[in-house]
């Protein structure tokens, strides 16, 4: 891809992430709180996804991979915990 | 113009990426601004992913096989389990007791901007 739309992707993005950190903040529940925290980790993925193809190594990948099995299993652990008491039942 | 593959795939990975961002940015206004935590899902869980998928699929476009086979994975994981949280997020309010937010909001909204409220086409 060409820089310049790699530039403008990666500040975009990066500001993305400060919005989806000042709605967790700003969040009244705490299932708000869970999902922004979900979505978040999203954008970062997306974040290393966009690293990867402009500097073409595959390393970013991994660290993306390992980002999304992370962000789900702790959202299903979080969400459980808050509305059951415990995580396993 | 040169209309080969190896001339149009970087314009080809340009229109993905701004694609990809445009379509997060709309996901990420939607948690801001929807009412309660039900919509506020819809436009996580699916525009956050869509675009997500689409900077994997603009990821491809760099021509290497080890990048390629690592965005299918991340692709295939995602499609997977970004519902199944959501679904988790959903019982887990429901559980708790959350509920819809009541239609008096939406209501208000429309009847400040002037316009009739509608009723939903939905039976009670």
């Amino acid at each position: 891809m060409h820089e310049t739309v790699f530039y403008v992707a990666a500040v975009w993005m990066t500001g993305l992430l400060a919005t989806g950190v000042v709605l967790v903040i700003r969040a009244r529940s705490t299932m708000v709180r869970i999902l922004a925290l979900d979505t978040v980790t999203l954008v970062l993925i997306a974040v290393l996804i966009l690293l990867a193809a402009a500097r073409r190594t595959s390393y970013y990948l991994d660290a993306a991979l390992i980002l999304a099995l992370l962000s789900f299993a702790s959202t299903i652990a979080a969400a459980r915990f808050e509305s059951e008491g415990k995580v396993l039942s | 113009m040169n209309l080969s593959l190896d001339a149009l795939a970087p314009w080809i990975a340009d229109a993905l990426v701004l694609l990809g961002v445009t379509v997060m940015t709309i996901g990420m206004y939607g948690i801001y601004r929807m009412p309660d935590l039900y919509t506020r899902l819809h436009a996580a869980s699916k525009s956050a992913f869509l675009g997500v998928i689409s900077l994997a699929v603009a990821s491809m476009f760099a021509g290497e096989a080890a990048i390629t086979e690592r965005a299918i994975l991340i692709g295939a994981l995602l499609l997977l389990t970004t519902p199944v949280s959501a679904h988790v997020i959903a019982r887990a309010a429901y559980l708790d007791g959350q509920r819809d937010a009541p239609a008096e909001t939406m209501m208000a909204e429309s009847n400040e901007r002037g316009t009739r409220p509608v009723r939903s086409p939905m039976p009670d």
